[in-house]
């Protein structure tokens, strides 16, 4: 076998064009974040199943991982306003995150400085001219310095200036607002290393506003959870519906530092496991895109020598020139089409992708390690005009509801989510149960599983 | 007593995105423009009996400027904590370019 000549973790989809070549015929070329590969090899260990199954480990997740690490908290279009907040919760912990400037957000410790009341409930966003503590009406000013205290003659001990609102840290990046409760943490360019802040900051994410928000219970740990989404391993068995017209075993995987890892995964050809049994008119059409509304009634006949996946680029691009009333002509076939998942540690995945243009986020829920709470945002390009819309508000949906009933989810997309996290209780009670005390991974197609347990091992060992 | 429809205030008072606040029949309401629709509810929060006039309006819900409730304006129903009950709504209607409500 010519294989056991290479090293561990070069082995690729034999016989296959890798996504590169994939990508590299494409029309309108993709730019270098596209074009660029990262992958490196990171053991064969088998990864324990404690930090899947064990209460005392999503502890120490607290203490030593949420406490340390830069977090997604809100949008920037959450809170435009000065005074306006948003209240983000991981676990026990609650932060008000608002506006104070124009150009400044600080994010409050969302309790009392008197009894430790919530000064703003948790799930909630609004607008402040001061945040007034509804037991006995402390009040702070926006800033975060203290305003009022009834009856201050009882208080001669309570010097204002030192009663100021507790922070965390906060920084602004492509329109997200990130939180760290920790003040000796990284910046959030350090954090994310040089390579992947690029990626980021060619997106114009911030460009983009909430079009829909999706928000579910799922019954699994909060990584498992994630890790559901970390590779296109799982398309041939858990999607048969799309797993024609996807480049599934070829899809690319790369790491960045210890905090980003992406895949790239291709549409529009042939997957190797159906190679030989679908034409190009085949794959062109089952072919189907999140939302497949802008496809309508487009021609879809090919013609001698044309690609399903060129087609598909160019009506794509102009179907989504037209329902976004964006200019698409300069972005690349690839970035219309292709799947980008990046994850961004410790839990948001990014989609800078046309077609699929979402944001995750994942949030263990509190005192609860087997279940977790499973965010989705669709994120469209803001109009022509300038003029953005208010962000969408948060369609929430039972542990037992289908995707689709979410009135914003796209049938086809609700049933791919649902796809993806049905199994995933069978996962978390079969880890429960089972004899072996470790996952095993695929070197290449599961390396950001490897690569996101090895950074949760460091903040969680450290 | 059967609700009467009374004027409240001239259309152009309350445009798109816009809000008033006044009392009919010494009942404090507040009248809100938001998703090209009108809609009146009480202006006083069910909680601890604050205004809500100056509370930010979104997705057809206002939120208390001061303690954080947020209700729908088109049920009145109290949509988190620290309120548990709803607020009044109130019929609204445009005659002759006056808002009309029926307290
Ligand atoms: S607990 Fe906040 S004022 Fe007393
Ligand atoms: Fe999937």
């Amino acid at each position: 076998m010519s294989d056991q000549a290479l090293e561990k973790g070069q082995a690729r989809c034999p016989g296959e064009p890798s996504t590169q070549e994939i990508i590299a015929r494409d029309r309108v070329k993709a730019p270098q974040w596209v074009t660029s590969e990262s992958y490196q090899f990171m053991g064969d260990e088998d990864v324990s199943v404690d930090r899947y199954i064990d209460a005392d480990y999503a502890q120490k997740e607290y203490d030593r991982l949420w406490s340390r690490t830069w977090q997604f908290a809100c949008r920037e279009e959450h809170i435009p306003e000065v005074g306006d907040y948003y209240v983000y919760d991981i676990g026990k912990h609650s932060f008000i995150v608002t506006r104070t400037a124009e150009d400044q957000v600080k994010a409050y410790y969302n309790a009392c400085m008197h009894r430790g009341t919530k000064l703003r409930p948790s799930g909630t966003e609004g607008s402040a001219t001061v945040f007034r503590c509804p037991f006995h009406g402390w009040t702070w000013n926006v800033d975060g310095t203290m305003k009022e205290v009834l009856c201050d003659w009882d208080f001669p001990h309570v010097n204002k200036s030192e009663f100021s609102l507790p922070e965390a840290r906060v920084e602004l990046l492509a329109g997200f607002v990130f939180i760290n409760m920790d003040k000796d943490a990284p910046s959030l360019a350090e954090y994310f290393g040089p390579e992947a802040m690029s990626h980021i900051e060619q997106w114009g994410l911030e460009d983009r506003y909430i079009v829909a928000h999706v928000s579910k219970i799922i019954p699994a740990n909060w990584k498992l959870t994630m890790e559901a989404f970390m590779e296109a391993y799982h398309v041939l068995e858990t999607h048969p519906q799309v797993s024609v017209s996807n480049a599934d075993a070829n899809s690319q995987y790369d790491t960045y530092g210890d905090h980003v890892n992406r895949f790239i995964s291709s549409l529009g050809v042939v997957s190797p496991h159906h190679r030989g049994r679908y034409s190009e008119q085949d794959v062109l059409d089952q072919f189907t895109v999140g939302d497949a509304s802008v496809l309508e009634g487009a021609d879809r006949t090919l013609k001698e020598g044309e690609t399903a996946r060129q087609r598909m680029a160019d009506m794509m691009r102009e179907m989504f020139s037209k329902a976004a009333d964006t200019d698409l002509s300069k972005v690349s076939d690839a970035e219309l089409l292709d799947c980008f998942s990046y994850t961004v540690f410790p839990n948001t995945f990014l989609f800078p992708g046309i077609s699929l243009p979402m944001v995750y986020r994942f949030r263990p829920v509190a005192d609860d390690h087997r279940k977790c709470y499973y965010e989705v945002f669709f994120m469209h390009p803001v109009p022509a005009n300038g003029e953005r819309p208010e962000p969408a508000c948060e369609e929430h949906l039972t542990e037992h509801q289908s995707f689709c009933e979410a009135p914003s989810m796209n049938d086809g997309f609700g049933a791919i989510l649902d796809q993806d996290t049905e199994n995933l209780l069978l996962q978390q009670q079969g880890l429960e149960a089972s004899a072996k005390p470790g996952i095993t991974l695929g070197n290449y197609q599961e390396i950001r599983i490897r690569h996101f347990e090895q950074t949760v091992d460091k903040y969680v060992n450290s | 007593m059967t609700k009467e429809f009374q004027r409240f205030c001239a259309v152009d008072a309350v445009p798109a995105n816009g809000k008033k606040a006044g009392r009919v029949n010494g009942t404090p309401v507040l009248v809100v423009n938001t998703k090209g629709k009108l809609f009146a509810v009480s202006a006083v929060c069910s909680h601890q009996e604050k205004f809500l006039t100056a509370g930010r309006v979104r997705n057809c819900r206002i939120t208390c400027p001061l303690h954080g409730a947020q209700f729908n304006l088109e049920t009145g129903e109290a949509m988190c904590l620290p309120a548990t009950k709803p607020i009044a709504t109130y019929e609204v209607r445009v005659v002759d370019d006056w808002i009309e409500v029926a307290v």
